[in-house]
């Protein structure tokens, strides 16, 4: 045991406070590589609104119905920010269990359901004899209050202040959206909605890169 | 030993390493050792070892169990680990001059 003491007691000589407080800021950040990347999530749906919903609008015809094409790629966008999203999050919380996971499973569920409900709620209108035009109106603003409410649970739940800054922001092109009608709604939902997310998303992920280079940089040797 | 002495069990190096990674995941979070190992980048021996330090010590709880067929082992910091740690860095602090 002596020994090991010995050794223990060189380790600690080489340690002074303003290292070993370096050590534990550097470790921190190793650790946040468990977490997904709320820039990287934010910024995949942004750029899948942005163009997606910019498509719709530019083919409307004269009844404001995007023309087929720029439905699909709207669409296909949205599959590929999902599983984006899905791939990004399960390799960064892989090996990790316990409450966040837990949180993290409740938190992720809520999206399929709430996406259930808009798409029923749509079906219920448009059974209830609504024009076209109002149910793409519902359609697009439920979808975005949706996305709006649950960035801001999130902004709430983890502290994160782009979600919930996202998520004010979306509750209130939600309801823009709805106002401008088709197919400006397409425009409101893409350049306000996708476009604004997108350039938050990566002003805050360039921000936090240079952050962490320039502690890397000053860090003591 | 006085009471404005570091906490030996973590005022090392590669342990103070492993504490702070297992702080930062947060009350109730628990890791896989590969995982832990992967963030730490030591070697499986090497992290075993000041595992064993500091669960000797109480500061971590080390789990194995199954997951379908595959064993996995889970590191998590205890009530007891998180406070020493809480402990350490306000010294580390405090030696500072409030310096954060």
């Amino acid at each position: 045991m002596t020994g090991n003491q010995d050794a223990g007691a060189v380790e600690r000589e080489e340690l002074d406070p303003r290292q070993a407080l370096g050590i534990i800021d550097q470790q921190r950040r190793r650790a946040a590589l468990t977490e997904p990347s709320t820039a990287l999530v934010t910024g995949a749906w942004g750029a899948a609104w942005l163009v997606g919903y910019t498509a719709m609008w530019l083919s409307a015809g004269d009844d404001g119905a995007p023309a087929l094409w720029a439905g699909a790629l709207a669409l296909g966008l949205g599959v590929v920010a999902v599983v984006t999203t899905i791939v990004h999050s399960a390799r960064r919380s892989h090996g990790i269990r316990g409450v966040s996971a837990v949180e993290g499973a409740l938190y992720g569920f809520a999206w399929p359901v709430g996406f259930a409900a808009q798409g029923l709620i749509v079906g219920g209108i448009s059974g209830a004899g609504a024009p076209p035009r109002a149910v793409a109106v519902a359609a697009n603003s439920i979808a975005a209050l949706v996305v709006a409410l649950l960035y801001i649970a999130g902004g709430a739940l983890w502290r994160e202040p782009l979600l919930y800054g996202l998520g004010v922001w979306m509750a209130l092109v939600a309801g823009l959206a709805a106002l401008a009608g088709v197919p400006v709604t397409y425009l409101v939902m893409g350049l306000a909605g996708g476009g604004v997310a997108l350039v938050a998303s990566l002003v805050v992920g360039v921000r936090a890169r240079r952050a962490h280079r320039a502690r890397l940089a000053g860090a003591p040797a | 030993m006085s009471d404005d002495a570091l906490d030996p069990v973590i005022h090392a190096q590669a342990r103070l390493r492993v504490v702070a990674t297992l702080a930062a995941l947060g009350r109730g979070n628990r890791i896989t050792f590969p995982r832990l190992q992967k963030l730490l980048e030591m070697t499986a021996g090497n992290l075993s070892t000041h595992l064993r330090r500091l669960e000797e010590a109480d500061y971590v709880s080390i789990t194995k169990t199954f997951e379908g067929r595959t064993p996995a082992t889970y590191v998590e910091l205890t009530p007891v680990g998180a406070l020493a740690f809480e402990r350490y860095t306000e010294q580390l602090r405090a030696l500072l001059g409030g310096v954060s």
